[in-house]
Formats: C-alpha cells, structure tokens, sequence
C-alpha cells in the first residue's frame, strides 16, 4: 500500500480492491456496478445496474470489508413492486432505509437493509414531485430526501415517505441550473451538492436550496471536469468528485480548489486471487505482462487508456464515503470499487 | 413526376450513404450533385450521438464487453451520423477486411478497428493495409501473434495477397512465404495473456482489457526475401508497398468498391468504369476517396442502369429504415434487439461469418431473411407516432388538393417520400388497387392516430414490403 499523493492538509492512502465481475444471475461480484453505500454495521451494499444480456440479475449486493460476500437482494427486472430497470444510485437513511433511484421507472424504492422491499414512490411527470429520469440521492440531517430529477434539470426534496418539500433549479448552465445532472452530497452543514454532468461543474445550494457556489469547468486539466457523475463531502468539508469522462477522481478543498486526483491502482481482490487460484496458466501469463503499456496516439483518450490499464480506474461513477474516512470509488466497467483510507 | 435530381440524389444517398429522408434529401439537393459527392466523401463532423450520453445510459456500451451491446454501439452511430459515408466506408471495409467476434472475445478491439477504417478508409490504400496489419483483432484473427521469426504461421500473409489486396493467381506461394515472413513480430501487446484470455473467453477478474499493437524486433525475420519479383531484407511496410504497386490490386480494390457502391453485377459497362477507377488508383497515389469519386462520377453509376442495382444489406435495411422513421435518436432500451434483428436477416455486425465476408447481393435474400426484412421494415415505417412519419403525414397533406388525395396519388406520393422508389407497373397497380379500397384520403382535420393517419400507415407499410424496397 502507498501513499498515491499528497497535500498538506490531506492524503489518501490506497487500501484495496474488492469485487470481481459476475457474469451470472446472482452469487459472488458485481455486474455493472453504478454506486455503493456503507452502512453503519461496515456492510457494504453495491447496487448492479447489470447490462440488458443479465437484466434479470438486476440486485444489491452485500459485501464487508474483508471481501466476505454476504448475499444480495432486490426483485429483478420490471416495474414490478421492488423490481428495477435502470437504477442509478442509492443512499441509506434513518433506520435503515435504503433508497434505490431508477431512471426508467421514474421512481424511487425503499428496501430495508435486511433486503426488504418496503415501498416505492414517484411519477413520470414534471409536477411537484413527479420525476423524470430520478439519477442521484442523498439524505440530510433531518432524514429528508435529496433526488436529482434528470430530466426536469431540478433537484427536489421529498420526506422520507415521498412527499415533496421543495423543488428547484431549471434547465441552463447558470447559478442554480442544471444540464443532466447526476449526484448529490448532504455536507455535515446540511449544504447539498449536485453533479451538474453536462455542465461539467459541481453545484453547492443551501439546504433550502439557495444556490451557494459552482466548482469546475469543462476539461481534462486540475479542477475541470469531464461529465462529473457523483459528489461526496467529509467531515471536513473535502469534496470527492468521480470525473468520470477523465476516468479519475478528484479531491476540493472545501472552498472548492483542486487538492489531488486519483487515477486508480487496483490490485487483485481476494475473489480474484481465487479465480487465479484455479486458473494458474492465466495468472503466470498475467505476471509477465505489462498491465500498464504505452499505448499508440489514437488510443490516447482517458477512456481508450483505462480500457487498456487495468489498475487505473475504468467508469468511475460513484464516491462513496464511510465514518472511518474510507473513500469508496465504485467503477462500472472494472465491476469492482478501490478503498481509499484518508490520512 | 419523379424530378431526374430528386432521384438521382436519392440513388447516390442510398450507396453513400442508408438512404434519406426528403428533409435530408432536400438539403443535398441544394448542394448539387458535385458539392454532395464532396461532402460524403469528406465527412468532417458526424454529429452523431455522443459517446457520454450512450455511456450514461448504457452500460453495456460503456464498457463494450459482449457483441450485442457493441454491435448496438455502432448502430447507433449508424443511425444518428450526419455523415453517413464514413459509416458506410466502415462498413465496406468491415465486410471486406472481415474480422469476426467468435475468435476474439473481444468486441472492444473490433471497435477500435471500425474506427481505424471510419480514420483511415478514405485515405491512402497502402496507409490503410499498413494499419490493418498492426491492428490487434487482425493480429488474433489470423494468427499473426503466432507468426515468429523462427517459425512462421503464413495465415495472414496468405489473405493479405488473396482476400485484403490482389486476389488469387497473382503471386505464387513462395510470395506467401517471404509476405509471411516480412510480419514476423508484428503482434499484439502482451500477447500471450490477451491471447490465452481470448481462447478461454475469459472476462476475468475486472472484464475484458483492451488490445494494442506491439512490435517484438528480436522475433522478426530480418533477413533477404524475395516477394513479387523484389529482393530486399522487407519489413511489413516495404511489402505492402509492392502489392501497392500491383495492377491487380488496383483491379481488385476498384471491383469491390464498384460492387458495394455501384452494382452487385458487372456489366460491360461497369468494367469501363473499373478500369476509369484503376487508372484513378494509380493517378492519385492510392487514395480511395479519388478513386470513389471517380465512380460516382461516372455515367453509368448516374444512369437509371445502377438503380436499384444491388440488394440492400440488412445494416443499409435496418438503419435505412430507422433513419427514415426518424428513431433511436437518444439512447433507449431496446436497441440491441434491434442489432440482433439485423443478425437474423443474416448480418450480424462485428460477426462475419469468416475471413471471407458476407456473400452479398441477391444471397441477401433467402425466405426466413425476407420476412425478417419486409417486417422489419413495415413495422418501422408504418409506426405513426415516429418523427418520421409524422413528416411524411405532413408533407402528404401540404401536398394534396384541399387535404384530399386520391388514391393514386397515395400510392404514387408515398412513393417518392420513401425514396423516391421505382416500382414496376404491376407493383404501383397493387398499391393503387390498395389505396382505392376506401376511396380518396381526406387529411382534412387528422388527429394522431386517427383512421386517416392508419391509412397512411398502411400504405407506407405496403410500400416497405415491395419488391422494389429491398433494392438500393
């Protein structure tokens, strides 16, 4: 384990990789991760978008730290009660509520984290409190729920049984507007920050929803972003970002200046150890390979490289943060998250 | 009345292109035929649907892990494309250059070679051989990663001469042997994993890794060979220079390009105008656009002789017909299945059946293919809530006397609004006969859906299952 960067008020040091890809309909992986949240008991629950071929797979995983895979739950693919199509992200409220989005369905579910379906709420729609495309969600203090309601370029406030409280923000790339917005974060001052994705920006609003501030701009330089998918904020006000089009993470100050950027350095999970385990041709061909390569100029885009460099993160979606200041990085493609433990 | 322009544009956009709607067809039309070759053949920004939305929404796009989904992923650029010659350039290339799925394992690196040929098919053709030689699922699918120094593996080398370039009878097997030898240590980035990976299918631990050329000096066969008549210590690109240099190269590029763009057959007249492309070939130092632009030149390939002179493929069927419905213009669940309908009427992209391609023209057509195509077809373009249709409904009405058409001109304006389409007499006299059933058309106060729209409909639908839809 090392120490990937420095500044002199923060530091990350990288901990491990847990996940391995699963290719079935249910078992040991993750298929097509899209966000993960941490519970209070150190159970780690990953939310498996699945791609079409595996729909039916759709689930939350549970897993803990020490790579022990715990099982997983959901209804599978519909619009049933319970079931999902496209969901996007989770967030875990008081009583062990946990929260599921789905973009197709227009709705939000509630399971409990034994793997309870509890309820649902949500509308197509683009009145108070319908949704359209609901994409990221997180909780305040007062157990209220934050959804990012895509399509509609707003972000709306529900109680923690759907009613909605407050609703703002309009399509645009001005103060408190939104092009296809993604992620939000609840800060320890109840603040909220959106994932503003096609504005490439990180938007901070009050809890009323006053705007307060926009961070970043579009590109691949330090403090811009390339489609920012997911926002997390610690207990000192550092802000994680997944900038997922630059296939990296990044870390604010809280005043929102560039600290440092992640670019992955996955190593082999306990589930993959056991894979090569029972595969050694593979693992002896794999040990003299060069896993990190030069590659030709037209391969030279973040995605085409993390296509090709396995360590480095690949689809970068979701930061996710636990209480011991462990930093979550959830990555779509690779179907596994890296932990980051904050020095 | 079919004007000559509207027709003659319409032909060159269904070989340059997948067709076009009259909206499309109309801004061409203001460029003149010479201004329209030079835009397709110049396709500069493609517009087409942005990878970070497809991303988003896809997953299985995103990461390119299984056929279906990447097979869909180049769908879509297919459809959305404001340059559509630089997907049917691909498209050639990926028949003609054909690399297939079921060896690989690896759609990722089938992409990344669709790419190549959207980068480098327009351009010169020895550049273009010299990339398709270090490209890696070419690398793996023809056994070049097991093209050593010490022991060659001629599997490449043989179809680079027969099947990619110069075709059979024009070099002798020891020009196999010296072509072999001159790619000994092209090969693919850690080889020997990515190819173990490749045979056991293996998507383990964290999916598929991506492929990328490497050249291995101390397993190339540096040594004297003679190839064509040439003697020298040839590396790969000195070889592909020779073959360049080949006038049955320029006879074999010149007749497939001429097949896919102009005419399944070759009539006398279409071999004058392969030798004018040959010539061409030559004159321009290899480059296919000029060669190209020598064809659609032509006045055979602008004479009623090259109409409707080739059976559609099922990709030019399939996003012909979605382009003209005007659909999958975001991304939306369902598009691999649309993929998938394209492999039942017996092209399924980035899986040619073998190093040889598709068999193209009239073998399109078999009986279960048919009825994939003609409901295929039918059921897109008879959709009436599709932006498309919707356009097409409009133009009818903006076209009738007062709102009313009569049944011929029913038959005849869906016609033209569908291509135009050349239909035999017998044809027009069924849609005719179809369309007189419940007399003259009233659009008069029509309301989506409605029984006046239904009529339209069915008479798009009719059309889309002639005999003449399927040609292009």
């Amino acid at each position: 384990m090392s120490t990937q960067t420095q500044s002199p008020s923060i530091a990350l040091e990288y901990v491990k990789t847990i996940g391995i890809v699963n290719n079935g309909y249910n078992g040991r992986g993750f298929a097509n991760p899209y966000d993960t949240v941490v519970g209070g008991d150190g159970r780690i629950f990953v939310l498996n978008r699945c791609d079409p071929a595996r729909a039916s797979a759709i689930r939350i995983g549970v897993c803990n730290l020490e790579e022990e895979y715990l099982g997983e739950f959901g209804r599978g693919n519909g619009s049933g009660d319970g079931q999902f199509v496209w969901v996007v992200a989770m967030a875990l409220g008081s009583g062990g509520r946990l929260y599921i989005t789905d973009e197709y369905n227009n709705r939000v579910t509630a399971y409990d984290t034994a793997g309870n379906y509890l309820s649902h709420w949500g509308v197509a729609g683009s009145g108070d409190g319908e949704l359209s495309g609901p994409a990221g969600i997180a909780i305040d203090s007062s157990d209220n729920v934050i959804v990012v309601d895509q399509h509609n370029s707003r972000v709306q406030k529900f109680t923690n049984d759907g009613k909605v409280i407050a609703t703002w923000g309009s399509f645009g790339s001005g103060e408190a507007q939104f092009n296809l917005p993604w992620g939000a974060a609840v800060d320890r001052d109840d603040n909220i920050y959106i994932a503003d994705w096609r504005n490439d920006r990180i938007q901070k609003f009050a809890n009323d929803g006053q705007f307060l501030a926009a961070y970043g701009e579009s590109g691949d330089g330090e403090g811009q972003f390339q489609r920012p998918t997911s926002v997390a904020v610690d207990s000192d006000g550092f802000i994680y970002v997944a900038d997922w089009g630059n296939e990296r993470v990044q870390v604010l100050s809280p005043d929102g200046s560039f600290q440092f950027l992640l670019r992955g350095e996955a190593t082999v999970s306990k589930w993959a150890e056991d894979y090569f385990a029972s595969n050694p041709e593979e693992k002896a061909e794999r040990d003299v390979s060069n896993l990190k390569p030069d590659l030709p100029p037209h391969l030279n885009t973040p995605y085409h490289i993390s296509s090709q460099t396995e360590p480095y993160f690949w689809g970068p979606v979701s930061v996710t943060l636990d209480q011991s200041g462990r930093l979550y990085v959830t990555e779509t493609n690779r179907h596994r998250f890296q932990v980051y433990q904050k020095r | 009345m079919i004007s000559n322009d509207t027709a003659l544009m319409a032909h060159l956009l269904r070989r340059a292109g997948f067709g076009a709607s009259r909206d499309e067809l109309e801004r061409y039309i203001e460029m003149g035929y010479d201004g329209a070759v030079e835009t397709l053949l110049n396709p500069s920004d493609p517009g087409n649907m942005p990878d970070d939305l497809i991303r988003r929404y896809h997953v299985e796009q995103s990461e390119l892990r299984d056929l279906a989904g990447s097979a869909a992923y180049w769908m879509y650029r297919m459809i959305s494309t404001t340059a559509p010659m630089e997907e049917k350039i691909a498209l050639f290339w990926h028949s003609l250059f054909a690399t297939g799925y079921a060896k690989l394992n690896q759609a990722r690196a089938l992409l990344n070679q669709v790419d190549m040929f959207r980068r480098s098919g327009l351009e010169n053709f020895e550049d273009l051989l010299v990339e398709l030689s270090k490209d890696p699922a070419m690398i793996l699918w023809l056994d070049n990663n097991e093209n050593h120094g010490e022991a060659i593996n001629e599997n490449y080398g043989r179809e680079l001469l027969e099947l990619f370039s110069m075709g059979i009878g024009n070099y002798t097997e020891d020009d196999v042997k010296e072509c072999a030898r001159a790619f000994t240590g092209w090969t693919l980035g850690n080889a020997e994993y990515m190819s173990i990976r490749a045979a056991k299918d293996s998507i383990w631990p964290y999916g598929r890794i991506a492929w990328h050329f490497e050249y291995r000096d101390k397993d190339h066969d540096d040594g004297e060979k003679t190839f064509l008549g040439e003697t020298g210590r040839f590396n790969g690109e000195e070889i592909i220079s020779i073959i360049c240099k080949q006038e049955s190269t320029a006879r074999f590029l010149s007749t497939r390009l001429f097949e896919f763009f102009a005419a399944d057959e070759v009539t006398e007249a279409g071999e004058k105008v392969i030798a004018e492309m040959m010539a061409t070939y030559f004159s321009s130092g290899y480059q296919v656009r000029d060669v190209l632009r020598t064809l659609f030149h032509s006045d055979y390939f602008k004479s009623e002789d090259a109409r409707f002179a080739r059976v559609k493929g099922p990709a030019e069927m399939v996003v012909g017909a979605i382009r003209m419905a005007g659909n999958y213009q975001n991304p939306a669940l369902g598009i691999e299945k649309v993929s998938n309908t394209m492999l039942y009427m017996g092209q399924g992209l980035l899986q040619p059946p073998s190093v040889e391609g598709w068999h193209e023209g009239s073998e399109w057509i078999n009986s279960g293919a048919l009825v994939e195509r003609v409901n295929f077809a039918a059921k897109e373009l008879s959709n009436l809530k599709s932006p498309g249709v919707r356009s097409i409904i409009d133009r009818l009405e903006a076209s009738s006397e007062d709102g009313v058409l009569v049944p011929s001109d029913l038959a005849d304006r869906c016609l033209d609004l569908l291509g135009p389409i050349q239909v035999s007499d017998e044809t027009r006299s069924v849609l005719v006969d179809y369309a007189s059933r419940r007399g003259d058309l009233d659009l008069n106060s029509h309301e989506p859906g409605d029984d006046a729209e239904q009529r339209v409909g069915n008479m798009l639908r009719l059309v889309a299952a002639t005999r003449e839809y399927q040609l292009a």
